[in-house]
């Protein structure tokens, strides 16, 4: 008999609790921000949008061996001796980057490919405000070369490569000869 | 009373129960928001109550075990992360260890281990918080549930200033972390502890004690010791049971020998014990006793560099490794077999979620209805993620 008048006390008494409890919270400060106006502040290692500094990148693909869902793809081609440049960090530029896409689509955020970078040009940034009405709009092509500038390249070095084979035809039958 | 034989495919994988003429077969999910995920349950009911529950998995299957057989160790953390991607620190913490067990790796400096107590204590805390809110949502209470996912916040900002990213992180690696934290991180995490352990009395003021919501989980879903032993259930599942156990004490990995910590078990306060409400008050006390953990872990982090340890190329020699570690959800297990190579051979784990689900029918015990059954799966808080892998 008792436990039947507890039970009901009960039952009224502790959800009138919860309820002082949501009814005092109606006067303090929402905790929710009304985003496009206020933003919080993202940490400087926010991993959200991939970024690549061609003008150190090397071509050493390392970053797209160690991404896991392959989102990275590079080509290069071969820079003849007088073109090689220096990147900031003092690392030769031996090979010219043609492209550089990363898909954003595949891309899973996972901070694997910046770790190896040996010039430390791929990196993540903090913004996060990148969409596209179709997926092709989020292949982001890096590379800063058009099509005529990658195949006179291509050209230029196929070009080295046979003078070399070449020169060093010459020389074995020079030495053959001799 | 005409027990009818079913003549679909694949029958013979059913259990067999005995289906009578009045039976209604009701298809729950994959798309419905009481199933945590896209799990499939074909409930056979009589009326309200309910007969038999298959539950039909692999609508997130994304074949884990096979694809880490294609990566290189490393390149398995951001998959392992998506697999619970509720306590993805956990998931990696558990794969991380297999992984040093395999290449024998021992020795690590004192602060890559605490970092690592920590950070799996405040995302049990963060994932504990989920499952407690979203039962409430599932017995009708919705306040709560807003209140926890305001506290979780406040962890996933943690995590996003130590690793960047706020739910699928790829911050513990073999042998050391990604990034050291940052200064001043302990004590932004005692802020947090400080901030939080009021706000904890509030949610059991608010949920935990009201009497509706004891006298509406406290009768369903009674999984006795003995099921819940011979169905393999681990963490807070089988404490609600009243076993004590749990692989933090009684198989420490890395240093939780060193923390003073109780283990809460369910105890039957308010009905039969195991219930739905002792799985339930298990998980809030856990939060209590990972909060203790964290305040230690902050007092005694020590200094220097976590990452001195670090192999430079992670290729294990021939052999393999079983490794458990108690996950927010129960004992997760992963077994290891390396052929010599930077692959593995084979990777399998060992999911929590996967054995919770399948004592569903365990836990029926005559009189569960429709109704109960929402009630009694949010009780179990499984991750399809991890379930289907």
């Amino acid at each position: 008999m008792l436990q039947y008048f507890r039970n009901i006390w009960e039952g009224f008494w502790t959800p009138l609790v919860g309820l002082s409890l949501t009814w005092r919270k109606l006067f303090t400060p929402a905790v929710t921000m009304q985003y496009p106006e206020e933003r919080w502040e993202l940490p400087m290692n926010s991993r959200m949008q991939l970024f690549v500094n061609m003008d150190d990148c090397i071509g050493c693909l390392q970053c797209e061996r160690a991404c896991p869902v392959q989102c990275i793809s590079i080509d290069t081609v071969k820079a003849i001796p007088d073109e090689v440049e220096e990147a900031t960090t003092g690392h030769k530029k031996r090979l010219h980057v043609t492209k550089f896409d990363i898909d954003m689509v595949k891309c899973c955020y996972c901070d694997l490919c910046t770790f190896p970078c040996p010039t430390e040009c791929i990196y993540m940034t903090p913004s996060f405000e990148d969409s596209s009405p179709d997926r092709y709009g989020l292949v982001y092509h890096f590379a800063n070369m058009t099509p005529q500038h990658a195949a006179e390249l291509v050209e230029k070095a196929r070009k080295f490569d046979e003078a070399e084979a070449a020169a060093k035809e010459a020389k074995g039958s020079a030495t053959a000869t001799a | 009373m005409c027990a009818m034989a079913r003549q679909t495919a694949g029958d013979e994988f059913r259990v067999s129960y005995e289906r009578q003429g009045d039976d209604l077969i009701l298809q729950m999910g994959p798309q419905h928001p009481s199933t945590h995920g896209v799990l499939r349950l074909e409930i056979v009911s009589d009326g309200e109550l309910v007969k038999h529950i298959t539950p039909h998995l692999g609508y997130l299957h994304r074949c884990f075990e096979k694809h880490a057989e294609a990566m290189t160790y490393p390149q398995v953390i951001p998959y392992v992360d998506r697999m619970d991607y509720l306590s993805a620190m956990n998931q990696e913490l558990g794969y991380v260890l297999a992984v040093e067990k395999l290449m024998g790796l021992k020795e690590f400096p004192d602060r890559l281990e605490y970092i690592r107590v920590l950070i799996a204590e405040l995302q049990r805390i963060a994932s504990h918080l989920l499952a407690i809110g979203t039962y409430g949502l599932d017995m009708g209470a919705v306040t709560a549930f807003f209140w926890c996912l305001r506290d979780r916040e406040k962890i996933l900002d943690l995590f996003e200033w130590a690793s960047g990213a706020r739910l699928l992180y790829n911050y513990l690696w073999i042998g050391g972390v990604a990034h050291d934290l940052p200064a001043g991180y302990a004590d932004k995490v005692m802020e947090f502890v400080d901030y939080f352990e009021p706000r904890m009395q509030e949610l059991n003021d608010l949920l935990s004690s009201n009497k509706i919501f004891i006298e509406r989980a406290a009768t369903i879903g009674v999984l006795t010791a003995d099921d819940a032993i011979s169905y393999g259930i681990g963490g807070p599942n089988l404490r609600g049971s009243g076993v004590k156990w749990d692989l933090r004490k009684e198989e420490p990995y890395g240093i939780y020998d060193r923390f003073d910590f109780e283990v809460p078990v369910g105890s039957g306060e308010y009905g039969p014990l195991g219930s739905a409400w002792d799985r339930y008050i298990v998980r809030v006390r856990e939060i209590l006793e990972s909060l203790k953990i964290i305040r230690q872990a902050c007092d005694q982090m020590p200094g220097g560099n976590p990452n001195e340890a670090m192999p430079r190329r992670i290729r294990p020699a021939q052999g393999e490794a079983y490794l458990r570690t108690e996950s927010p959800r129960g004992e997760l297990g992963f077994y290891l077999v390396s052929d010599g190579t930077e692959k593995p051979y084979r990777c399998k784990a060992r999911s929590p979620c996967f054995t919770a689900i399948s004592a569903l029918n365990a836990m029926n015990h005559g009189g569960m209805m429709i109704a109960d059954a929402v009630a009694v799966i949010g009780s179990l808080d499984i991750v399809l993620g991890e379930i289907d892998r």
